[in-house]
C-alpha cells in the first residue's frame, strides 16, 4: 500500500463509520485532499462488530442533539449513498426492575421532553404489549422513543467507503500511524505512518478502541479506556419484537434484527485494553443467556448461532471527544464515544470536522471538549445512560 | 410411548406413527420425499440436505418449539409437528412468487430501497418474511435441566472410527477416556462396531464451545481445558479436562450450480444415513470411494456417475457391474424441475456441449471436507490444503495442534493422502510420551481442482438462481457484485453478502466461497483468507447456556 501524495490536508485515522463520516464531512465541505488510513481491514472494529442500535434517549442535552441529528442523516442514508442500510425505527424500550431505575428513567423522559422528544413512561400492560411474553414481574415499567431504532451496519460503511473514492479521497487500510511531527512551534506538521512521513496540518483521531493508544502515541494523555464487550446472534425467527429492548439495571439488551435474528449483549467484566484482543468468552454467552431467559423465558430452546466481541472507547464522563486538542494544534480528537460510535457518527464527526474547519462549534458541543479532563473539575456532566 | 414401542405425533392435520426414538425424518419420509421448508429469503422450495443436523432443509416445529431439525430430533408419542415460513403449504408457498419478483435477488444496494418514503412499508413486508419459524409459544414455565459437570484426565470427541481407535488404545494402556458422541447411543453396530468397553461413552452430546485456553476463565483451578457443549434434552453439559482429542471426522461439501439448492440435491451423508429417504433415479456426483460407497448403497436407483475429473478403478466397477453409466471429467451445470428436482444438465468440461439427464435426486460425493471447527475455536492454527480444498488444523506427527492438551485425529486432522500416526502412538502422546519417532513422510502437494472447476463453471451463461449459501439464501451473483465493487477476500465477502452467517454455521457456502472468490479474484484460495470460529460450533439452545452460567467472581465489576 502506497500513498499517492505526501501531504495532505487533513489525515483521519480510522477507517470506521467515524473516519469515513468525518472525510466525507471534510470532503464536501471542499477541505480536500483528505487521506484516511486503518491499519486493518474495512469493518474489522467496532463499526463492524455493533449491534446497530440508535437511540435518542439520553441524560445530557448535548448527546440528545447529537442523536437526534445521527438519526435524521441514517433515515436518508440510503437515498444519499445509495446503500440500503434498513434503519427500522421500531423504537427504545428501556425497562425498569426497580424504583431507582424508574426514578432514573423519569429523569431521562424529563430531560427529552425538554429537547422535544416524545419520550413516554410506560406500566407494565404497555411494556407487555411491546415485548411478547416478557416473564410477569420482569419489570416495574419503563421508558419508550417510538422513533428510535436500528440498522444495518455494514452498508453505511459500503456507502460511505464508495462515496469518498468517488470522490476521489483516498482511503488506505493496512497503513498504521506510529506518531506525530511537529513544527517549531509545536503545532502539527506531519504525520509518521508505516508508509513514511506524510504531511498534513491536521490529523483526526477516529481510531475507536485504539484511540486511546493513538492519542498517547502521539503524546497525548487521554482518559480513554478500550473495553471488551460481546454480542451474540440467535437463529432467524418471525418477528415478534419491534422495539431494542435495554434493562436499565444490568445493561441487557437485545433487538431483533431483519433477518429474523435476536441480537443482544450485556456486559460483563474483562481487563480493559486492546491487547487482549476480541475472544469471545463462555461467560459472556451464559450469563448473557441467563439474564435473557429471566426477561423471555419461553426462548429456552431458541438457538444462540454466533458470538462475537468488539471494543467500547470509554471516557469517565460517557461524553465523546470531539474537537481540537488544547495541547497540539492540529490534533483533532473524534473518539471516546463508548459503546455507540455507530449510534452518533454522522453528527460527532460533523462536530470534529467543524475544529478541523476552524468553524465555530455548536455551543453544547463545548461539553465534548478534549480539554475538559485537563483541569480539575473540568468534566462537569456525566453521561450515566451508557447502555445498550 | 405408545403400545410396543411405536409412537404417534401430529403433523399438520395427519397423523403419523412410527418407532418411538427414531429420526422424525424418517418417520415423515414414510410417506414420501419430506418437502418440509422453504428457504428464508426468496421462499424457494427446499428439502433434507446434509442428513447430519446442520443444514436448514428439514426444520420443523416441535411441540411449540420453532426450527427444529428433523433428522435429529427423535420421535416421541404425542408431539405436535407443523411445518413453518409457508403458507398454505411448504409444496405451494403464496410467498414463493417472491422468487420470480427478485431474479437476482436482493440486497443493500439492489431491490427495496426506492423510493425513500415508502421505506417503512417495505421494511415491515421483509421483516414478516425474514426468519423461519414463529417464536416459541408460551409454555408453562419448566426448570431446565440441570447442567452436568462431567471432569475426565482424557476426553475424545467423536464415537466414529478414529476416536474409537484412539479410545481402544487409551484402554489398553489403563486409562478410561470419556467419549462424547453427537449421535444417540448406541450406534449402530454394523457401521460403528459398537461401544468400546472400559469407556465412559456420553450419546446425544454436541460439544459447541472450546475457549482458547489462554483467555478462559479459570476452570476451577484444575487447569486444563473446559469444553461446554448440550444434550438433546437441552440440558448444558461442562467437561474439564486434561487432554482432549478431536476425532470429530469430516463432511460431504456442496456444490453450486443452478438450482443446487433444489429439493432433492444431497451430500453423500445423507444418501448413507439411516433415515430411509426413499431414493430413486439419482446422480450420483463423484470420482472416487465416496461415490463408491453412495452406489453400493444405493444400488439399482443409481441411474449415473458424473465424476468433475476422473473416475476411480474400483467407482467404475461397481457402476458398470449395476449397469450404471459413467460421465467423467463432466460439470453440473443445472437443476431442473419447479419443486423436487426434475432432471440435470451436465457440461463435458472439454466444452463438447450440454445434455440433460432426467433424475429424482442428486447425490454430493466429490469431496470430503474436515470437521476441524472446534480446534480453529480453541484457536489452533490452520493450513490451507489444496486438494481437498480446505484448512485443516496445523497439528504434528502425534497428532498434537498448537493449543495445549488438544489434539486432532483422523479425517478431521489430515486429508486421505497424507500418513497418520496410529492411535497407539497418539494415544502415547495424549499420556505423555515425548518420543514423535520419524516424522510421515512429506506428501507432494496437489494442484486445487475445485477451483479450475469452478473457473470453467463460472463462464456458463446463467438463467435462474444459482444459491451459493441455502441458509440465508446467498447468491453467486451477490459474491460477484462483492468482488466488482473491491470488496475482497472471504472476511468483507461475508459481511457484504452474508454468507456463511446462516444456521450451517458455513459449513456448506465457505468452502465453496473460497473457490469461487479465488476464481473472482484471481488469486491462490489461500489468499482469500478465512473466517474466525466463534463460537458455539453448533447453535446452541439458551437453556442449556444458561444452566452453564457460573457464580459470579467475587472480585467486583470495573
Amino acid at each position: 500500500m502506497t500513498l499517492a501524495r505526501r501531504d495532505y490536508r487533513t489525515v483521519v485515522v480510522g477507517g470506521g463509520v467515524v473516519g469515513l463520516y468525518t472525510a466525507h464531512h471534510l470532503v464536501r465541505a471542499g477541505a480536500g485532499p483528505v487521506l484516511v488510513v486503518d491499519r486493518g481491514r474495512l469493518s474489522a472494529g467496532g463499526s463492524g462488530r455493533n449491534g446497530g442500535g440508535i437511540r435518542q434517549q439520553w441524560e445530557t442535552r448535548a448527546t440528545i442533539r447529537l442523536a437526534r441529528e445521527a438519526v435524521a442523516a441514517y433515515r436518508g442514508f440510503a437515498s444519499e449513498f445509495g446503500h440500503n442500510v434498513w434503519f427500522r425505527q421500531g423504537g427504545y424500550l428501556f425497562l425498569a426492575d426497580g424504583a431507582a431505575e424508574m426514578a432514573r428513567l423519569e429523569r431521562v423522559r424529563n430531560v427529552a421532553r425538554a429537547e422535544g422528544l416524545d419520550v413516554r413512561l410506560l406500566g407494565v400492560p404497555e411494556v407487555e404489549r411491546l415485548v411478547d411474553g416478557i416473564a410477569p414481574g420482569a419489570c416495574l415499567g419503563g421508558s419508550y422513543l417510538a422513533t428510535d431504532g436500528t440498522l444495518y451496519p455494514y452498508p453505511v460503511l459500503w456507502g460511505l467507503l464508495e462515496a469518498l473514492r468517488r470522490a476521489g479521497t483516498e482511503v488506505a487500510y493496512g497503513v498504521e500511524v506510529t506518531g506525530v511531527a511537529r513544527d517549531d512551534r509545536g503545532r502539527l506538521a506531519g504525520v509518521l505512518t508505516s508508509e513514511g512521513r506524510v504531511a498534513t496540518g491536521a490529523l483526526v483521531n477516529a481510531a475507536g478502541g485504539w484511540s486511546g493508544e493513538l492519542s498517547r502515541r502521539c503524546g497525548l494523555d487521554v482518559p480513554n479506556v478500550a473495553t471488551r464487550h460481546e454480542i451474540l446472534a440467535t437463529e432467524p425467527m418471525k418477528p415478534f419484537v419491534d422495539p431494542m429492548v435495554v434493562r436499565a439495571s444490568d445493561g441487557l439488551y437485545f433487538s431483533q434484527s431483519m433477518r429474523g435474528e435476536l441480537v443482544g449483549g450485556l456486559t460483563v467484566p474483562h481487563p480493559p485494553g486492546v491487547d487482549g484482543g476480541v475472544p469471545s468468552s463462555a461467560r459472556f454467552l451464559t450469563s448473557m443467556a441467563r439474564a435473557l431467559l429471566t426477561l423471555l423465558p419461553r426462548l429456552a430452546g431458541l438457538r444462540v448461532l454466533r458470538a462475537w466481541a468488539g471494543f467500547y472507547d470509554d471516557t469517565p464522563d460517557g461524553l465523546p471527544l470531539l474537537g481540537e486538542d488544547p495541547r497540539l494544534a492540529g490534533f483533532v480528537h473524534a473518539n471516546g464515544l463508548g459503546g455507540h460510535g455507530f449510534m452518533l457518527a454522522p453528527s460527532a464527526s460533523r462536530r470534529a470536522a467543524q475544529a478541523v474547519l476552524g468553524e465555530p462549534v455548536d455551543p453544547e458541543a463545548r461539553e465534548f471538549s478534549p480539554g475538559r479532563f485537563l483541569a480539575p473539575g473540568g468534566a462537569s456532566r456525566v453521561e450515566g445512560l451508557q447502555l445498550g | 410411548m405408545g403400545p410396543n414401542g411405536r409412537a404417534r405425533v401430529r403433523f399438520g392435520r395427519a397423523e403419523l406413527e412410527g418407532n418411538a426414538g427414531e429420526p422424525l425424518l424418517a418417520t415423515i419420509a414414510r410417506h414420501g420425499w419430506p418437502n418440509l421448508v422453504r428457504s428464508v429469503r426468496y421462499h424457494r422450495p427446499r428439502g433434507p440436505f446434509c442428513g447430519v443436523g446442520d443444514c436448514a432443509g428439514c426444520l420443523v416445529r416441535v411441540n411449540g418449539v420453532p426450527n427444529v431439525r428433523a433428522c435429529r430430533h427423535r420421535l416421541r408419542d404425542g408431539e405436535q409437528v407443523a411445518t413453518e415460513n409457508s403458507w398454505p403449504s411448504p409444496r405451494f408457498d403464496v410467498a414463493g412468487a417472491l422468487d420470480l419478483v427478485f431474479p437476482h435477488g436482493v440486497d443493500s444496494v439492489h431491490g427495496l430501497r426506492r423510493p425513500s418514503w415508502a421505506a417503512p412499508l417495505y421494511q415491515r413486508f421483509a421483516r414478516r418474511l425474514a426468519g423461519f419459524g414463529r417464536p416459541p409459544t408460551p409454555a408453562p414455565p419448566t426448570a431446565p435441566p440441570p447442567a452436568r459437570t462431567l471432569r475426565a484426565d482424557v476426553t475424545i470427541v467423536g464415537a466414529g472410527r478414529s476416536g474409537r481407535a484412539v479410545a481402544e488404545a487409551l484402554v489398553h494402556r489403563g486409562v478410561r477416556p470419556l467419549v462424547l458422541e453427537r449421535r444417540p447411543v448406541p450406534l449402530a453396530p454394523t457401521t460403528e462396531g459398537g461401544p468400546v468397553a472400559g469407556t465412559e461413552l456420553l450419546g446425544s452430546a454436541t460439544a459447541a464451545i472450546l475457549p482458547a485456553p489462554a483467555t478462559a476463565e479459570p476452570a476451577g483451578g484444575s487447569g486444563g481445558l473446559e469444553l461446554l457443549g448440550f444434550d438433546d434434552a437441552g440440558g448444558g453439559i461442562r467437561v474439564r479436562t486434561r487432554a482432549l482429542v478431536l476425532a470429530t471426522g469430516s463432511y460431504d461439501a456442496g456444490l453450486v450450480f443452478e438450482g443446487s439448492d433444489r429439493p432433492g440435491v444431497v451430500t453423500a451423508d445423507l444418501a448413507v444415513a439411516p433415515l430411509g429417504l426413499p431414493f430413486e433415479e439419482v446422480v450420483v456426483v463423484g470420482g472416487a470411494e465416496r461415490a463408491r460407497q453412495v452406489v453400493e448403497r444405493l444400488e439399482e436407483n443409481v441411474v449415473a456417475v458424473v465424476a468433475p475429473a476422473e473416475i476411480s478403478p474400483e467407482l467404475a466397477r461397481a457402476a458398470v457391474e449395476r449397469d450404471v453409466p459413467l460421465y467423467p471429467r463432466s460439470r453440473l451445470v443445472r437443476g431442473v424441475g419447479r419443486g423436487r428436482l426434475r432432471a440435470v444438465e451436465l457440461g463435458r468440461r472439454d466444452g463438447s456441449g450440454r445434455f440433460r439427464l432426467a433424475c429424482r435426486s442428486v447425490v454430493l460425493a466429490h469431496r470430503r471436507l474436515p470437521n476441524a471447527q472446534l480446534a480453529f475455536q480453541a484457536g489452533a492454527r490452520r493450513r490451507w490444503v489444496d486438494v481437498p480444498g480446505a484448512y485443516f488444523p496445523v497439528v504434528d506427527a502425534l497428532g498434537r495442534s498448537d493449543v495445549p492438551g488438544v489434539y486432532v485425529v483422523g479425517s478431521a486432522a489430515r486429508p486421505s493422502a497424507e500418513a497418520a500416526p496410529t492411535p497407539e502412538r497418539v494415544a502415547g502422546a495424549v499420556l505423555g510420551d515425548r518420543d514423535g519417532g520419524p516424522a510421515p513422510a512429506a506428501v507432494p502437494p496437489r494442484p486445487s481442482e475445485i477451483v479450475p472447476y469452478y473457473r470453467e463453471l463460472l463462464r456458463e451463461p446463467r438463467r435462474g438462481k444459482w444459491v451459493l449459501c441455502p441458509c440465508e439464501d446467498v447468491l453467486l451473483d451477490e459474491l460477484e457484485r462483492a468482488a466488482e465493487r473491491g470488496y475482497h477476500g472471504l472476511e468483507l465477502a461475508m459481511r457484504y453478502t452474508g454468507v456463511g452467517t446462516g444456521l450451517c454455521q458455513g459449513r456448506y457456502c465457505l468452502p465453496e466461497a473460497i473457490a469461487i472468490l479465488a476464481v473472482l479474484e484471481r488469486r491462490p484460495p489461500a489468499e482469500v483468507g478465512y473466517v474466525t470460529q466463534r463460537p458455539p460450533l453448533t447453535p446452541t439452545p439458551l437453556g442449556a447456556l444458561a444452566s452453564l452460567e457460573r457464580p459470579e467472581p467475587s472480585e467486583p465489576r470495573p
